[in-house]
């Protein structure tokens, strides 16, 4: 797993030269070669990478050959760091036959979903290897909700379970997720669309971590704005937490 | 996705494509727009601007905020400048000048830009089906020039053009409606949005990029000088304008209407109104019948938004 980096424009971070296609960058010791690619306008495809969150390498679309040395080795950008004298390529004939793969079997786990449909055409791949799976919930496992509830957020909430085929994301032991704030992050951060946050009344209901959370109205004009989850939540994990007052009102009445 | 969430907002893009020190008024919604909209289309991307008070505060000479490729047009121009751009690049990338890739291609202009000088272009290129995306910023008047009225101005506001006397009080005309006349043109996406729902204003951006052919978004900047409120209150004033249903947020794809920001109880038009120095004129029963007419707006997009 290689940290989220984000102080690229820190003086004190030292440069390094790498090799991009036969061109060559100025990178900051600790990014990854994808997102050395990427700040400078080389597309990858990817799913399960985030900026602000640490890489996993778990979608395997973003492959790329890396030779140093003497060696050339296939491998995921986004878990690859930049170093002094690499030597990249990110659209050889391996790697497209690679990423074809990679789509052709992450298609039968989402075969619904827009993102993945419009990625998968632009790598030209029509037919998934597999037929669709018998229990399809549109989940490709690329755990960038687990992370962002980790690291984003710090609520710890929901899980990967199982190992191989059996792999999922669940709350802890397939029960209601009570560290869950309800805060929507993971629905903002899936990439398929499989989470649904919907709000009913006073409730707000997260069914994919069975979670039902109620709603806290605002004292003025009675329309539930925050969930009481994420207001204890705040008052415990901030520094400087604002005072109990500062949530009977929601923001368009403060 | 318009929670109050503090958290949700973290999965925005962290590079930003909008350089800080340009000469925006104190708490202006429109730079606030531009730098969201700007984070979302990323770095493969051209932008024409209209003149206006985005080109003004980014642009003054030798210095720019601009971190992509950037022209500035006339007031008329910029969506047939755009269009112009989209084609260029299809006639580059076809004799091999340049790699095949994505490269969006955005028009930017005020309200005045979109809706009185620059609809005859606007208009034909949408007509035309340029694969591009035309972006907005309505601060419901010409506030660059020092606060003239344009036809997005709301019935009954002040401004230096529509004064408040014995003659005429404020504007005399309702707002020009340009999200359905881009509607009108049969393109796939249009939408209204503003920066004080920040997630949905991204979605929007990002649908409209993705969209094959003309889309038009209809972002809504508050601006503090203009409409003679604190500079603290932007954010505040354009979820009022939303809550209120003076300005609902919603999306048309392919024809389709959505409500994006559902309002279950619409507040009442003053909380909106009673901040703003442009509308302090207005008595308790002009207030009344432009509360009707927003209400009656709204009930008849909730008719279209639930109707297929």
């Amino acid at each position: 797993m290689l940290p989220a980096n984000n102080n690229i424009k820190d003086m004190r971070v030292k440069m390094i030269t790498l090799w991009i296609n036969d061109k060559q960058y100025q990178a900051a010791e600790g990014q990854s070669v994808l997102q050395v690619a990427l700040d400078n306008g080389i597309e990858i495809p990817h799913l399960c990478y985030h900026e602000s969150l640490s890489s996993q390498g778990s979608c395997r679309l973003c492959l790329v050959e890396v030779t140093k040395g003497s060696k050339t080795i296939m491998t995921t950008s986004c878990t690859y760091p930049a170093m002094e004298g690499i030597k990249v390529q990110t659209d050889t004939l391996e790697i497209k036959k690679a990423r074809r793969l990679v789509m052709e079997l992450l298609l039968p786990l989402a075969p619904d979903a827009p993102k993945i449909k419009a990625l998968a055409s632009e790598l030209g791949v029509t037919e998934p290897r597999l037929g669709p799976e018998p229990e399809n919930d549109n989940c490709i496992k690329c755990g960038l909700c687990v992370r962002a509830c980790d690291e984003l957020v710090g609520a710890h909430a929901i899980t990967f379970a199982g190992r191989g085929v059996a792999r999922t994301v669940e709350p802890p032991y397939d029960e209601e997720a009570e560290n869950c704030i309800g805060c929507g992050t993971c629905v903002q951060v899936c990439p398929t669309e499989c989470i649904v946050m919907e709000d009913q009344g006073m409730e707000r209901r997260i069914d994919k971590w069975k979670r039902t959370l109620k709603l806290k109205a605002c004292k003025n004009c009675g329309r539930p704005f925050i969930t009481f989850a994420e207001i204890d939540f705040m008052q415990t994990k901030a520094k400087n937490p604002p005072p109990e007052e500062w949530f009977d009102y929601c923001p368009d009445c403060r | 996705m318009h929670s109050t969430s503090v958290y949700a907002v973290k999965t925005l893009p962290r590079k930003e494509y909008f350089a800080s020190g340009h000469r925006a008024c104190p708490g202006c919604g429109e730079a606030l727009a531009v730098r969201l909209v700007q984070k979302v289309l990323g770095r493969n991307v051209v932008v024409a601007a209209a003149t206006g008070c985005m080109e003004i505060v980014s642009s003054p000479f030798p210095q720019t905020s601009w971190e992509v490729p950037w022209i500035h047009v006339a007031f008329e121009n910029a969506a047939a400048v755009a269009g112009g751009v989209e084609k260029g690049l299809e006639v580059l990338k076809r004799k091999g000048k340049i790699k095949e890739q994505k490269i969006s291609v955005v028009a930017m202009a005020g309200d005045g830009g979109t809706a009185d000088i620059g609809l005859q272009a606007l208009s034909g290129a949408m007509e035309r089906g340029h694969d591009m995306l035309f972006v907005c910023y309505d601060n419901e008047a010409y506030m660059n020039t020092g606060v003239q009225r344009s036809s997005s101005t709301p019935f009954g506001a002040l401004t230096t053009t529509s004064p408040v006397g014995t003659q005429q009080k404020g504007q005399l005309t309702h707002k020009k409606n340009m999200a359905e006349i881009a509607v009108a043109h049969g393109i796939p996406y249009v939408a209204t949005a503003c920066p004080s729902y920040p997630l949905d204003l991204a979605a929007k951006v990002q649908k409209g990029m993705d969209a094959d052919g003309p889309a038009y978004i209809h972002i809504l900047s508050v601006c503090p000088s203009g409409w003679g409120i604190s500079g603290d209150a932007t954010i505040k004033l354009g979820r009022l304008a939303v809550q209120s249903g003076a300005f609902p947020l919603y999306e048309v794809e392919n024809g389709k209407y959505k409500i994006t920001v559902d309002v279950e109880e619409l507040l009442p038009l003053e909380y909106y109104f009673k901040p703003q120095r442009r509308f302090r004129h207005l008595s308790k029963e002009m207030t009344g019948q432009i509360e009707e007419n927003v209400r009656q707006k709204w009930q008849e997009l909730k008719k279209r938004s639930e109707g297929d």
